[in-house]
């Protein structure tokens, strides 16, 4: 068993690293369905995360959690995704409005932030440096998808990043909240991209696009 | 027996390149589901290239010539830099990945003055494009190398293999993904393959590398052939030993240097295996978007330096 819980530890710490590879290439992807799959890709490291903690912490509702995040963030939104893609018959693009380079150096002056932002934290409380600061780093790179992102779906999957980044915080530094709360913030979430789903639908047909940057005026 | 290991392993990069584009090409038929060309088809070109007379055009001068064997040279050379087998080098000082850069820069250079030499309007324009694609991955290459360096504490390429093998696996840092994201993408701009040159295309409009030999043949040609498939080789290699080169033999022994062996082609397996996959379901760039591509290359490896200082020591 310590065997296991080394090896989870060590789990814990170096995959998070490859949250930042998915934050890197979120950030310069040229099309939403590439973006959803990252989306996908950046959850089930979080599964992983989820189930690995449950094994060293030996917390069995860690596993039901885990299974959850699977069902919902690693497979359902990202269909959900490519159904409104499909639906709203837009153009594939994200319309980004900086370029590639100046995202990626964006996004990893986020990276840097993070770290520096965990470091003091991380020396009181034994968590894992580097899985925290992918955490944080989460939160801001999704912050950084709604804001430099024109189009409507993205700013959805901005939100859902930076949801990513809280979850996994929170897992870090109380291993998971209440099996209760989780439940309901799933189900919150779920709402949520129902809603935002309809709202895409109904900003097209008003309008005839999804650009965000030229929603000026009420129009009835 | 050390110095006898370091020369088969630099024999093993020159002699075995052509049989990794031979089992690339071989990848990608069948994922097109076609039977494709035998794997050592490459050899056979060679060979048959070098059987033949070298036809030369009537305004070239004595680079035209001179270009090949300059490029192949210059292969070769940086082939005596890089560990296969075991964590040290035929050839290995301080700061000798700057000139492994510039060697194969070296080489890029002087077959871009031969393609200028040949006089058609192919050759200027791979040439020019040519130039465009290394200028933008010199950066991103010699920063990816560093990073490493810096994080190694060794200022050569054996050196930073040595330190490397003596890490854990499974503590993989920020940087050693960074800079394995950089120096991907700049193996792919800077041996010409598929998002940004299409190795197989002879379209007037897309070609790069092709551009640039149209005008060569016989001899010249196998040596070009031979250089461009010797650097693909030596820079997967150079990915291998610097992020996964986990069994190499640490000590001369029969039974290590064999598993090293097998083991260091079940790598080279895989590299081709993922290439030929890159291959098959990437679309080429338009050519204004190459350098977006590459500025993003820059960008990953920069960060890759500065995140050398966020590593504990």
């Amino acid at each position: 068993m310590g065997l296991v819980a080394i090896a989870t530890g060590k789990f814990l710490s170096s995959f998070s690293v490859f949250l930042f590879l998915t934050v890197l290439l979120m950030v310069v992807a040229r099309r939403i369905s590439t973006s959803v799959l990252l989306f996908s890709l950046q959850s089930a490291i979080i599964t992983a995360e989820v189930f690995a903690t449950g094994v060293r912490e030996r917390l069995p509702a860690a596993y039901v959690v885990g299974a959850l995040v699977l069902l919902i963030k690693v497979i359902a939104i990202p269909l959900v995704f490519f159904r409104l893609v499909d639906g709203l018959k837009t153009p594939r693009d994200v319309k980004a409005s900086t370029t590639p380079t100046q995202s990626v150096f964006i996004a990893g002056a986020m990276i840097y932030l993070s770290y520096a932002a965990v470091h003091s934290f991380g020396q009181t409380v034994h968590v894992p440096e580097d899985a925290l600061a992918a955490a944080v780093a989460l939160i801001l790179t999704g912050s950084f998808l709604m804001v430099s992102r024109k189009k409507a779906l993205m700013q959805m999957l901005g939100l859902l990043v930076l949801e990513n980044g809280i979850f996994l915080a929170a897992l870090l530094t109380t291993f998971g909240m209440p099996l209760v709360i989780e439940i309901g913030i799933f189900f919150d979430i779920l709402v949520g991209l129902l809603l935002m789903g309809i709202f895409t639908f109904r900003i097209r047909d008003t309008f005839d696009h999804l650009d965000v940057t030229k929603l000026r005026r009420l129009r009835g | 027996m050390t110095t006898a290991i370091n020369l088969i392993q630099a024999l093993l990069l020159i002699l075995g390149a052509p049989l990794v584009g031979g089992i690339i090409g071989k990848i990608k038929a069948w994922m097109q589901r076609r039977q494709g060309a035998s794997i050592w088809r490459p050899y056979f070109e060679i060979a048959k290239l070098f059987r033949k007379g070298d036809l030369v055009p009537p305004s070239a001068s004595w680079v035209f010539h001179f270009a090949p064997k300059v490029l192949f040279g210059t292969s070769v050379c940086a082939v005596a830099f890089v560990p296969v087998l075991q964590p040290s080098a035929l050839l290995a000082f301080r700061g000798d990945f700057f000139l492994f850069v510039y060697l194969l820069a070296l080489g890029r250079f002087f077959l871009s003055l031969g393609a200028l030499d040949g006089g058609s309007a192919f050759g200027g324009m791979g040439a020019s494009r040519d130039a465009l694609v290394s200028t933008l991955a010199e950066a991103p290459f010699l920063l990816g190398l560093a990073a490493v360096s810096i994080l190694a504490v060794h200022a050569d390429i054996a050196g930073m293999v040595t330190w490397t093998l003596q890490q854990d696996v499974l503590k993989i840092s920020a940087v050693h993904i960074l800079a394995f994201t950089s120096l991907a993408m700049v193996v792919l701009a800077e041996t010409g393959r598929m998002p940004v040159d299409n190795p197989t295309t002879h379209l007037e409009l897309t070609m790069i590398h092709e551009g640039m030999v149209l005008e060569y043949s016989g001899p010249s040609l196998a040596l070009v052939e031979w250089a461009s498939a010797i650097k693909l080789h030596v820079m997967l290699a150079l990915l291998i030993s610097l992020f996964g080169p986990w069994g190499m033999a640490s000590t001369v022994s029969l039974w290590g240097l064999g598993t090293a062996v097998l083991l260091y082609l079940a790598k080279v397996a895989v590299l081709a295996i993922l290439l030929a996959l890159v291959e098959s379901v990437v679309a080429k760039l338009r050519m204004y978007l190459v350098p977006d591509f590459l500025g993003v290359a820059a960008a990953v490896s920069a960060l890759a330096v500065i995140f050398t200082t966020l590593v504990k020591r």
